[in-house]
């Protein structure tokens, strides 16, 4: 059996043409998938950002903690080292009972207090800041009550 | 003296066939064609070399014969029957095939389903001339122009057509720089052809892992018979893009792909014995996958010009013969002949988008005659 009666008798004619539209139907949606990954990948790599900021927004870092002063220094510092020592209240208050003046030279310096170093000599040479022994210090509060009690 | 006579003729001299001699010849054209001209030397040097040895003329019954059960090249030659070589070449061929410029323009493998259309146009022609379905399948598949898809959809559908189908298959796609450019220029305006394709765009290394895994999933799903040949494909490719398996990935593109080049190769030279491919319907055979290829090369070019008539963005639509599957022949052969009319004209890589789609398409249109003619 030979032409066109062949054909027909084997199913030919829908086998070539169900053939040729499964081949061409697998390879369009092929490529439309292929097409769209890098989207999907760039949304999903958008998304992780937008969280990840958001998680930054939410969970500020530890050292906006530290960096954020906890007073607000006048422009200039008074003449009067007890006055000084007043504006230093708020961060004795922040350490220990007694500590190391490592410690109060870095919590003055980040919260911008000008010359720390040349304060915290002062303060020892006024004996505001008084030897503990093994290298820590005592915070020796001037009396603030009793100046506005006269006052 | 009656033994040396004996001897005499057991010997190839007295054996010898001109069946087998015309094949010896035809051999020797193949190893003239691989190594002078260095058409495909990787294919068909072992297939050259195979049909010499396939046909030196030896007496029956001694186990010499790749048809005979016993010997050693019919052990060998179990690797085409079965399909395993096909497979293991597959695995090699993904692991060296790079998706990415398919990947940055997606649209170009619609050039590798067009080229398909050589395949059913044959299926049909080879049903008129009276071939049954199952060997005009396996004829037709030669239109996909991929050697290891058209051995393994012949050796499931009808295995005593392997010899000549690998063979007019192997032949065309080394006869690309013949076959291909006439049909290109005979099909486009030197316009078209000088038509560039824009850079591609780059694609992440996410993209490139995630491809093997959908495309496995997408073309197995559609055409599960199309597994054994898509499957390996894919997890090359996967070894090769996954970055954590690259001593498999470089094992797969070197050593288990060329042993499986080699052995395919030699029994497929060796099954041409000449009293059993010396055939009328061999012949048919040759003419038929002619026909199929240079459908399979103007299918592709004509879509890529119906394409253009709807893109902005126009294709060359020298890209179309490159839907064919024969990866990189095709594709460099594009190259040329866009070259050739516009030498800073780079067709290359979209040609590579094309080709590796082709493969993909060729596979799949296996898988689906397959299951049409179980």
């Amino acid at each position: 059996m030979y032409g066109f009666e062949a054909i027909t008798v084997h199913n030919g004619w829908a086998m070539a043409l169900a053939g040729a539209l499964i081949v061409f139907s697998g390879l369009v949606v092929l490529s439309l998938a292929i097409s769209q990954i890098h989207k999907i990948l760039t949304l999903f790599e958008k998304e992780e950002k937008a969280v990840d900021f958001q998680q930054d927004l939410k969970a500020p870092k530890e050292d906006e903690f530290e960096d954020k002063p906890l007073i607000s220094l006048p422009k200039q510092l008074p003449a009067d080292i007890n006055e000084i020592a007043r504006l230093y209240q708020p961060l004795i208050d922040e350490l220990a009972e007694t500590f190391y003046l490592a410690d109060l030279y870095e919590i003055s310096r980040k919260n911008k207090f000008p010359h720390p170093h040349i304060t915290i000599t002062a303060f020892r040479e006024s004996e505001i800041l008084i030897p503990y022994g093994e290298g820590v210090f005592t915070w020796n509060l001037p009396e603030e009550n009793d100046d506005n009690t006269e006052g | 003296m009656e033994l040396l006579f004996k001897f005499l003729s057991n010997t190839g001299y007295y054996l010898a066939d001109p069946r087998q001699i015309i094949m010896i010849v035809v051999g020797s054209v193949f190893l003239y064609l691989g190594t002078a001209k260095e058409y495909e030397p990787l294919l068909l040097v072992p297939i050259g070399f195979g049909i010499l040895v396939g046909n030196i003329p030896f007496f029956k019954g001694f186990g010499l014969g790749i048809y005979e059960s016993n010997s050693v090249l019919h052990y060998l030659y179990f690797g085409v029957t079965t399909g395993l070589y096909p497979s293991i070449v597959f695995l090699g061929l993904g692991a060296m095939t790079d998706f990415s410029s398919l990947m940055a323009r997606p649209v170009l493998m619609l050039l590798g389903a067009a080229a398909q259309m050589g395949i059913f146009f044959t299926l049909l022609g080879a049903l008129a001339l009276g071939f049954l379905p199952k060997e005009a399948a396996s004829i037709a598949i030669i239109g996909g122009a991929d050697g290891p898809t058209s051995i393994f959809l012949t050796a499931k559908l009808a295995p005593h057509l392997i010899g000549p189908v690998a063979i007019a298959a192997y032949s065309y796609m080394a006869l690309i720089p013949v076959i291909q450019p006439p049909i290109m220029r005979l099909l486009t305006s030197r316009e078209e052809r000088l038509i560039r394709m824009p850079e591609l765009r780059e694609v992440s290394k996410k993209e490139r892992v995630l491809f093997p895994a959908i495309a496995v999933i997408l073309c197995c799903f559609l055409a599960p018979a199309s597994i054994p040949l898509l499957g390996m494909f894919f997890f090359g490719n996967f070894l090769k893009e996954c970055g954590v398996a690259d001593r498999l990935a470089q094992t797969a593109r070197t050593s288990i792909i060329d042993t499986a080049t080699i052995l395919l190769g030699l029994t497929v030279g060796a099954s041409t014995q000449g009293d059993v491919f010396l055939t009328g319907k061999s012949v048919l055979i040759f003419f038929l996958g002619a026909v199929a290829f240079s459908i399979a090369t103007a299918s592709g070019i004509i879509f890529a010009k119906i394409l253009n008539l709807f893109l902005k963005e126009k294709i060359n639509p020298l890209l179309g013969a490159s839907g064919v599957s024969a990866v990189p022949g095709s594709a460099r052969e594009v190259h040329l002949v866009g070259q050739s009319e516009d030498p800073e004209n780079f067709l290359l890589m979209h040609a590579m988008a094309c080709n590796s789609s082709g493969v993909i398409g060729s596979a799949i249109c296996a898988g689906i005659l397959w299951s049409f003619l179980v």
